[in-house]
């Protein structure tokens, strides 16, 4: 991320002007508002001042010395860059939130640390992505690197020739195809041509058998062309169908392989529906753009061009006459296009909306019924389904009449030269057969016209797509195993050393975290939302990277050992238990799908699943996940676990595992976890501090920091943190007990 | 968040749905953007059992707003145990920023990374109860904090690959901006007015858009 912008030549005047010498100029970025204006200001930090520069004014100085209260505040269409320097909590300037605010995140860092100590003069770096396009300053296709503007088409098209490899030649033969197609076109009208003067209108020739003869062999050439020409085409869409589809295949199989590969962090950066629209979307554009588009265009752009140049040369003027419309269709049809695309929208949107109520209220039909708003829920589709049915009905009528009517403009190049070629048939300059021939080209000449128009926008679409999944597939995963990563087995000792990590680099979830842990200890993380122990845990897996600091295993950096390694030896036990569709069988068997039926069912009786298990109709093989049987969270949960333990892994990490049961279930899967951690290193992260009573020992993380690290008893007697949370859990339970005594 | 935003809009489509629901709904979502924007992820929701104060209902009589040191806003109360209380600075924030601008003010202590969210202090049920100097005084604070500059001229409008990149003259002088999913992020009001959300965090509305000259209207007509 840009944190030093170069000031304009009189903003920088300004500055040289105010600034002494003693001063190093370390950061400079834009801001935007003043007041009710937009403006394009700059704010200049020194090691010692921050300057406030708009245009040639010098707005505001201030001493960073002693400052405090750094801040950004987030508003309504701007954020706020807020700082005290003595006198007050003060807006220091105001600017656009999108672009700049994680710019100004790092700023309030770098001003605080140099309010305390203006010696420090090596500027913070940051290497966050910055999501606006360097070269232009528009944003990037959402969660890309892509700026549809400065895209280098050729780059693009250099890529997707690499990687059509193989097909090439499949690739190659419906432009061949499409060649001859162009050919065929310009063939028959000469032979009908032939046909026309020779024969149909030729008196001598009539009653002629030889003649005759000769008529036929010119029918039967025409037939024996269409014919051949269509076996071509039928060959070229079976040939069309099997390279796109290998196309799309390879391409798909790609994507899919590389997201799989890459580190949760560049993936979650993606959403969902995004990554499956670049498997299945973009991929689809892709293959249609270069299967079906690709030579359908060179079709008609060749038929075209070979139009005009056959034209030139039968008769010029009738070239010009078939020329001279064609601005004035081209714009038509662009007008037209327009107008159809934006009504199409408009419906489209209505339809949409009609949808997405549907959607709605079905979802929440229990509510409606339960406030006994049918009546209105009713109007209200009823609203937006007239809405929808309206603005159908005035589409069709519109477009009904004005397809006609476009057609209409599109022959009038033809009917030019219809009136013209009529003339010269009078005057005798011109035979039957030229004419018709002439006339079979403009119609050629005519048919591509609405589909050229259509070219730039299929075009920048291919190319918005194809950059779209090359993007994924030129991307580095961000935790990478080393050259000769180490497959040590692991006994279960932790140390994780002076670790600060943020998902921003510019926003530390933790800070300097360090603590040891000994084999088959178990650790209970606690903390309040937000105070980083799930990250912790993230850590741990080496789902991240740390940024400083180092988390150690049996003496082992982490970075150090295969991810393979690491994560086949650590369990792990989430509270959402995401079960995939299959069977309970499948389900446990994921982490080790050689698994044995013995060894799934120790897995599930260590879990205590098994008894209910067998309880199901079709015990192990009960399918479960969407579509299979529903089990109950508690019942998932121990599915879960059962899953975590299979391979006997070393380390395991639970967290939250039981936050959302009930107390009932809570001890069956405690008695379960019991068992587990016997002889493993554990990390349990829970909110119900009961949960934790067997912890060797406590971890309390607040706002990234260790703020307690001891035994249960150690901690209670501190009275710190941990001793107010057992008392505030304790008080709870207390009015719950006395609740329910009264009821 | 795209999501929301086409529920909301929705609900503005629907004559019958009650508007205040609606901004509601709104100022619901926005403080977990805010949070999520700040990064802070501060939800002391669950385990604090600190001193929890009381908001109570602000007038002149309890209540005296002064421009502070650093040229915001500074608050002098008598809380609801009747004891005087001041505040370096407020922040103020309107419960119905899109429907009910000027009244259901609520004046809170702004947000730190210290303390986390900053907790209400008190509601101003009519902007109108104060003096006009006060009055004044949160009219400067509201239009910097809800910056939603009027759309008076549109220049061009160009659709490029999904996103639409705007040229326009407003009150706050011209602008470039661009817009992405125009259909979610153009909300049409039931009082006529739009409101336009561009892919910075921008916001720009059009108060009378039958208003404006007939070129300006035309470029926009698709999306509304």
């Amino acid at each position: 991320m840009r944190l030093m912008f170069d000031l304009p030549e009189t903003e920088k005047r300004v500055f040289d002007a105010a600034v002494t010498p003693a001063e190093k100029l370390m950061y400079c970025m834009p801001f935007n508002i003043i007041e009710d204006r937009f403006v394009s200001g700059f704010i200049a930090v020194t090691n010692e001042k921050i300057y406030k520069i708009l245009d040639d004014k010098l707005l505001a100085v201030y001493n960073l010395a002693g400052a405090t209260g750094f801040k950004t505040e987030v508003m309504y269409g701007s954020c706020g860059f807020y700082a005290n320097f003595g006198e007050g909590t003060t807006l220091i300037c105001q600017f656009v939130s999108g672009r700049h605010l994680p710019r100004y995140a790092v700023l309030v860092k770098a001003c605080e640390i140099l309010a305390e100590d203006q010696s420090k003069t090596e500027p913070i770096t940051n290497s966050e992505r910055e999501r606006f396009c360097p070269k232009c300053g528009r944003p990037f296709v959402r969660g890309t690197n892509i700026c549809p503007y400065c895209l280098d088409h050729i780059e693009v098209y250099k890529k997707i020739f690499a990687m059509t490899k193989g097909l090439r030649l499949m690739m190659c033969f419906p432009f061949i195809v499409a060649l001859f197609t162009v050919i065929f076109q310009f063939v028959v009208p000469q032979i009908q041509k032939l046909a026309l003067n020779n024969y149909i209108l030729n008196d001598a020739a009539h009653g002629q058998a030889s003649e005759m003869a000769k008529f036929t062999m010119i029918v039967l050439a025409i037939i024996s062309l269409d014919l051949f020409q269509r076996a071509m085409s039928v060959l070229q869409s079976r040939l069309a169908a099997i390279s796109g589809n290998k196309f799309t295949l390879m391409m798909r199989t790609l994507l899919y392989e590389k997201i799989q590969s890459l580190s949760l962090s560049s993936i979650q950066r993606k959403s969902t529906g995004d990554l499956m629209g670049r498997i299945n979307g973009d991929v689809n554009v892709a293959q249609d753009f270069i299967v079906n588009q690709l030579p359908n265009l060179f079709v008609q752009l060749a038929s075209f061009i070979a139009g005009l140049v056959v034209m030139l040369i039968i008769s010029p003027l009738m070239a010009l006459f078939v020329f001279v419309p064609i601005p004035f269709v081209v714009f038509l049809i662009s007008k037209f296009w327009a107008f159809v695309q934006m009504r199409n929208r408009r419906l489209w949107v209505l339809g949409q909306r009609t949808n997405h109520l549907l959607q709605d209220i079905l979802n929440g039909i229990r509510v409606v019924k339960c406030f006994g708003r049918e009546k209105s829920e009713i109007e209200r589709f009823k609203d937006a389904s007239v809405h929808h049915a309206d603005q159908n009905e005035s589409n069709a009528k519109i477009f009904d009449t004005i397809f006609p009517l476009l057609g209409f403009a599109i022959r009038l190049g033809s009917y030019l030269i219809l009136w013209y070629g009529n003339m010269s048939l009078f005057n005798g300059t011109m035979s039957v057969g030229t004419l018709h021939q002439i006339n079979s080209y403009a119609n050629i000449i005519y048919a591509p016209l609405m589909y050229i128009t259509f070219i730039p926008r299929n075009i920048s679409n291919f190319l918005t797509s194809l950059s779209k999944v090359f993007e994924i597939l030129e991307e580095n995963p961000e935790v990478q195993d080393i050259n000769l990563p180490l497959d040590i087995r692991i006994e279960g000792e932790v140390n994780v050393k002076n670790v600060t990590f943020g998902y921003e680099s510019y926003n530390p979830v933790l800070e300097n975290v360090s603590f040891h842990v000994n084999p088959g200890e178990m650790i209970g993380i606690v903390g309040h939302s937000g105070s980083g122990k799930t990250t912790l845990i993230n850590l741990l897996m080496r789902l991240y990277d740390v940024n400083e600091g180092a988390i150690e295993i049996d003496g082992v950096n982490i970075k150090d050992i295969s991810q393979n390694a690491l994560r086949t030896q650590i369990g792990i036990v989430l509270q959402e238990t995401f079960l995939f569709s299959g069977t309970i069988r499948d389900n446990i068997r994921y982490a080790m799908p050689h698994a044995t039926d013995e060894q799934v069912i120790a897995a599930a009786r260590i879990a205590n699943a098994h008894d209910f298990i067998l309880n199901l109709p079709e015990g192990y093989n009960t399918m479960v996940g969407e579509k299979g049987y529903s089990l109950s969270g508690g019942e998932r949960q121990r599915i879960a676990i059962a899953r975590a333990v299979i391979h006997n892994p070393r380390i395991m990490i639970l967290d939250e595992a039981t936050a959302a049961l009930d107390t009932e279930t809570e001890k069956l899967i405690q008695d379960s976890l019991n068992k587990l951690t016997d002889n493993r290193t554990v990390f349990a992260i829970a909110h119900r501090l009961s949960t934790l009573r067997n912890a060797d020992k406590l971890l309390v993380l607040d706002k990234g920091r260790v703020a307690e690290f001891g035994t249960h008893a150690e901690l209670l007697e501190n009275k710190g943190i941990y001793y107010k949370l057992v008392m505030a859990q304790r008080k709870m339970a207390q009015s719950v007990i006395e609740n329910q005594g009264i009821s | 968040m795209a999501e929301k935003d086409t529920t909301v809009k929705t609900d503005v489509k629907t004559e019958e749905k009650d508007t205040k629901v609606e901004s509601a709904k709104k100022a619901d979502t926005k403080p977990k953007a805010k949070n999520d924007i700040m990064g802070d992820g501060s939800d002391d929701g669950d385990l604090i059992l600190e001193n929890e104060r009381v908001s109570i209902n602000l007038t002149p009589e309890n209540a005296t707003f002064k421009r502070s040191g650093g040229d915001l806003i500074s608050l002098d109360i008598i809380n609801d145990k009747g004891e005087p209380e001041s505040f370096e600075r407020v922040v103020i924030l309107r419960s119905f920023p899109v429907t009910n601008p000027n009244e259901f003010l609520s004046v809170r202590e702004p947000d730190s990374k210290k303390q986390g969210r900053g907790k209400e202090i008190g509601m101003i049920r009519y902007m109108s109860t104060f003096d006009e100097a006060t009055q004044a005084l949160f009219k400067e604070e509201l239009d910097r904090r809800y910056f939603t500059p009027e759309i008076k001229k549109i220049n061009s409008v160009k659709d490029k690959f999904g996103y639409l990149y705007w040229d326009v003259v407003t009150t706050a002088g011209n602008v470039t901006f661009v817009l992405n999913n125009p259909f979610s992020n153009i909300r049409i009001l039931e009082d006529g007015r739009i409101l336009i959300n561009d892919i910075d965090g921008n916001v720009f509305e059009i108060l009378e858009p039958q208003k404006l000259d007939s070129a300006s209207l035309k470029k926009i007509e698709i999306y509304l």
